[in-house]
């Protein structure tokens, strides 16, 4: 029985005090992200990095629902992608090199801080991520061209 | 496109703190009943079988058997149950990083998968493509991180 209980009191303590970890990290971040969406930093940074999509032979408009992905989510993402797709008829080709992009790399800050709270090196993880997803697309987007070449060819 | 409103004021700063909070409750609700369970593990044989089960195929990434409980519960749950057993397993600094840069590239495969289907993706390529960044990156970070 009292094998039991000092289970019971390591895991409540120690349960507690992780959440209260991630915590401390995760509420001034979500405050910090909120900040930078309503004075519209997130709306600026989209528009300045959203036309490097073109490394990857896509539509401008299509790296808007790519960068608020990275940054926000992948289910917020998938919102803006439908709406950016509606919107300005998006191809087929920048949907799926969008969703290969969100697929290595969503979220990145919530993500990220989540595991560098309980002691990760943040920084490293969500370089990484990022440039793995960069080149992965990449690929990606030699592979549609030469898919729809050989399509053009038939 | 704009999608926010671009204007600061209080309740910026109050929408702020209660998305913290949420993602700290929907956490919290996974994170401490598996903490409990993976507690009363440590304790029992069934961890040592775990540990020993799954040891040559985590040491490919430099981590302990163990860890596989994190790897398959990110998987097939989210990254919280990830969490709740990573905090619950005394793993080190460098363990965790691996463990993070894996789960980062691959988890709630349920989820994320039918999400991608929805845009036209096929689940299958989405899997392997997401798990053998998992792979690679567990591999490259357990060599070259000290």
């Amino acid at each position: 029985m009292f094998f039991i209980s000092k289970i019971l009191k390591e895991a409540f303590l120690g349960s507690l005090s992780s959440v209260k970890q991630i915590a401390i990290i995760v509420i001034p971040i979500m405050m910090f992200l909120e900040i930078l969406k309503d004075i519209g930093i997130i709306d600026r940074i989209a528009e300045l990095f959203s036309p490097l999509v073109r490394v990857y032979g896509m539509k401008k408009e299509s790296g808007f629902p790519l960068v608020i992905g990275v940054i926000i989510g992948i289910s917020y993402g998938a919102g803006v992608i439908f709406r950016a797709s509606k919107e300005f008829s998006l191809p087929k080709k920048d949907l799926y090199l969008v969703t290969y992009f969100l697929i290595c790399a969503h979220a990145i800050f919530e993500d990220t801080a989540i595991i560098a709270a309980i002691g990760a090196n943040g920084f490293l993880i969500l370089s990484v991520r990022l440039i793995a997803a960069a080149l992965l697309t990449y690929a990606a987007s030699k592979w549609f061209d030469k898919k729809a070449q050989n399509e053009v060819n038939l | 496109m704009n999608i926010y409103r671009g204007k600061l004021d209080a309740t910026t700063i109050k929408r702020g703190f209660f998305s913290g909070l949420e993602v700290t409750w929907q956490l919290a609700r996974i994170v401490v009943p598996i903490y409990f369970i993976v507690t009363f593990l440590k304790y029992t044989p069934l961890m040592n079988f775990i540990t020993s089960i799954f040891s040559p195929l985590m040491g490919i990434f430099g981590l302990p058997g163990k860890a596989a409980i994190a790897l398959v519960l990110g998987n097939l749950v989210n990254l919280y149950a990830a969490i709740g057993a990573m905090v619950s397993l005394s793993l080190t600094p460098k363990e965790i990083t691996i463990l993070g840069i894996m789960l980062s590239f691959c988890h709630s495969l349920p989820v994320e998968t039918a999400l991608a289907r929805k845009i036209g993706l096929s689940p299958l390529n989405v899997i392997l493509v997401r798990a053998s960044l998992a792979i690679a990156s567990g591999i490259l970070f357990n060599l070259f991180l000290k």
